[in-house]
């Protein structure tokens, strides 16, 4: 299975995988909580870089986050910019078009809230073995089943983008322009994203027979090659960030309803 | 139709790894040719550099007189169809009958001249009676057909079909045969990727051995089997009737109307002494 784990020995990749799991969640908590927009820029900037080079993967990290980044960030621009619907603000005007400052900001703002999130679990992907993080999982009382449909989906990523390679290909061996103008690669994506969201359909029927043929529904316990480690340090640390993220959320809904 | 000339190409995959290495050879219109070698040989790294996915780090392709390295993939299409190993992946039309016009439509065909192309690609692998259905309601030997047949329709002078008869069934293997051979009847270039020797054996007339990024052998198919020590360092084994020429101490053949030809000049020299 195409994985995005990198071996390296940090303190990142020997923390357990629900500590970093949870540690992300918390992180992406309080980026969304945040009452500025740039809040998840700053985390991501003063926060998860400084930790992937603690984790000795800044290489990947920075460029696959980027990458991931990248089309969810030209598509936000470009439709909310232009086509922002109630903004007043006019920064420019393109022929019939008109670029929105309203737009320009909830752009800004989706496209960090999505650099981080993506950052956070793809930091976690980077230093937990796929099969630790399952293990560690099943371990602490997540029932299997979900267990392990938590765990492929987040590696549906590193898939999916191995597949986008190989419908490339195909298409364009059909004839299928995909390098040139905007337009040209606007007419390609309808032959690029259906088989791609097709694909990824079928890998979950395909993961649910898989649960089935692997007797994931029986109840007895169920025996694991890994023992992790977990630290009664590191078990405190989560559920002080749990309680966290429960009483961020606590707050921001009391705020909303005064 | 056009010939396609591999020159001392060399391909090194960006982590590294040196797939090809001075490999070259030429082919002529109406040639069938089978790549054959193990895993991981370089057959499929090979395929991918005659229609421009792939392009040599060293030496040069060309397809007529255009140089892979100076056309984009979909320009290429026109000329060399490639019909994937997992071909699955590509399929994104409702129907059978669009998904067969998608080549055609790219490259510019005429409304009537696509027409016809994908009326006679589904004919030629016995699709027509699914021609309205979804593609994905098919069963996945013919889902695979489904894409041997969206190439087709392109009407391409050279055709290169990665493992075309996995997951086929005999009626398949069959119908993927007969498309061969009417294509090279029709001048077609056509290079077909094969772990089924047999399948080469009978629908091939050069076989281009792989082994280790190198050509170990490149002729027709007398001369090749002829040379087992070769074939062995790749993991190919000769054909079925082959091995049992070589066994009852006959002559090289592996056709059954050139085996029993070969029986019956034995008895018949039995006979006489
Ligand atoms: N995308 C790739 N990146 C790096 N190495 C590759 C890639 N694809 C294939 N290889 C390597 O190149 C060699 C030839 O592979 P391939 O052409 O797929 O062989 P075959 O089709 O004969 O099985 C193998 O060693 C394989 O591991
Ligand atoms: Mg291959």
């Amino acid at each position: 299975m195409i994985s995005l784990y990198q071996p390296r020995d940090s303190p990142i990749h020997r923390l357990h995988p629900l500590t970093k799991l949870t540690l992300s969640f918390g992180l992406i908590a309080v980026a969304l909580g945040a009452p500025v927009d740039w809040a998840p820029l700053l985390l991501y900037v003063a926060v998860l870089v400084p930790l992937s080079y603690v984790a000795q993967v800044p290489g990947p990290f920075l460029s696959t986050s980027w990458r991931l980044l990248l089309p969810f960030a030209i598509s936000l621009f470009l439709i909310q910019s232009f086509f922002f619907p109630e903004g007043t603000q006019i920064l420019a005007r393109l022929g019939p078009l008109t670029v929105k400052a309203e737009g320009v900001r909830f752009a800004f703002a989706s496209t960090v809230r999505i650099l981080l999130i993506t950052g956070a679990l793809l930091l976690t992907l980077l230093t937990t073995h796929p099969g630790l993080l399952m293990t560690g999982l099943v371990q602490k009382g997540f029932p299997p089943p979900l267990a392990y449909v938590v765990v492929t989906t987040l590696q549906i990523v590193p898939q999916m983008r191995e597949r986008a390679r190989t419908i490339i290909d195909a298409q364009r061996a059909r004839g299928l322009e995909t390098q040139g103008s905007l337009l040209v690669r606007m007419r390609a994506l309808g032959p690029l994203v259906g088989p791609l969201v097709l694909g990824a359909l079928l890998d979950v029927e395909e993961r649910t027979l898989a649960l089935e043929a692997r007797a994931f529904s029986a109840t007895s316990a169920k025996t694991s090659l890994y023992d992790l480690r977990d630290p009664a340090a590191e078990r405190i640390a989560r559920w002080a960030v749990v309680l966290g993220i429960a009483g961020l959320i606590a707050w921001r809904l009391l705020e909303a309803l005064q | 139709m056009i010939p396609l000339h591999v020159e001392q190409v060399a391909y090194t995959y960006p982590n590294g790894v040196v797939a090809l290495q001075n490999i070259s050879f030429s082919i002529a219109p109406g040639e069938s040719i089978a790549l054959i070698g193990q895993n991981g040989a370089g057959k499929t790294t090979l395929a991918r550099q005659l229609n421009g996915l792939l392009q040599p780090t060293q030496g040069r392709v060309l397809i007529g007189d255009l140089d892979t390295r100076q056309h984009t993939v979909a320009k290429l299409a026109a000329q060399v169809g490639y019909v994937f190993q997992h071909p699955e992946h590509q399929i994104f039309k409702r129907t059978v009958r669009d998904e067969l016009a998608f080549g055609p439509r790219n490259l510019g065909y005429p409304a009537d001249r696509a027409t016809a192309l994908v009326t006679q690609a589904l004919r030629l692998t016995e699709l027509t009676e699914f021609a309205e259905d979804h593609p994905h309601d098919l069963l996945p030997a013919l889902r695979k057909r489904v894409t041997l047949a969206s190439v087709l329709a392109m009407d391409t002078p050279i055709l290169v079909l990665d493992e075309p008869t996995t997951g086929q069934d005999a009626r398949g293997i069959q119908v993927i045969g007969a498309i061969i051979d009417n294509l090279r009847a029709a001048g077609r270039t056509v290079i077909t990727i094969s772990h089924d020797i047999d399948f080469c054996a009978d629908h091939c007339h050069r076989l281009i051995v792989l082994g280790g990024g190198r050509v170990l052998l490149d002729g027709p198919a007398e001369e090749v089997f002829g040379r087992p020590e070769v074939l062995e360092q790749t993991a190919v084994e000769l054909p079925q009737l082959a091995r049992l020429t070589a066994r009852l101490g006959l002559p090289l053949a592996w056709q059954p109307e050139a085996l029993l030809d070969a029986l019956e000049a034995r008895q018949h020299q039995q006979g006489q002494q």
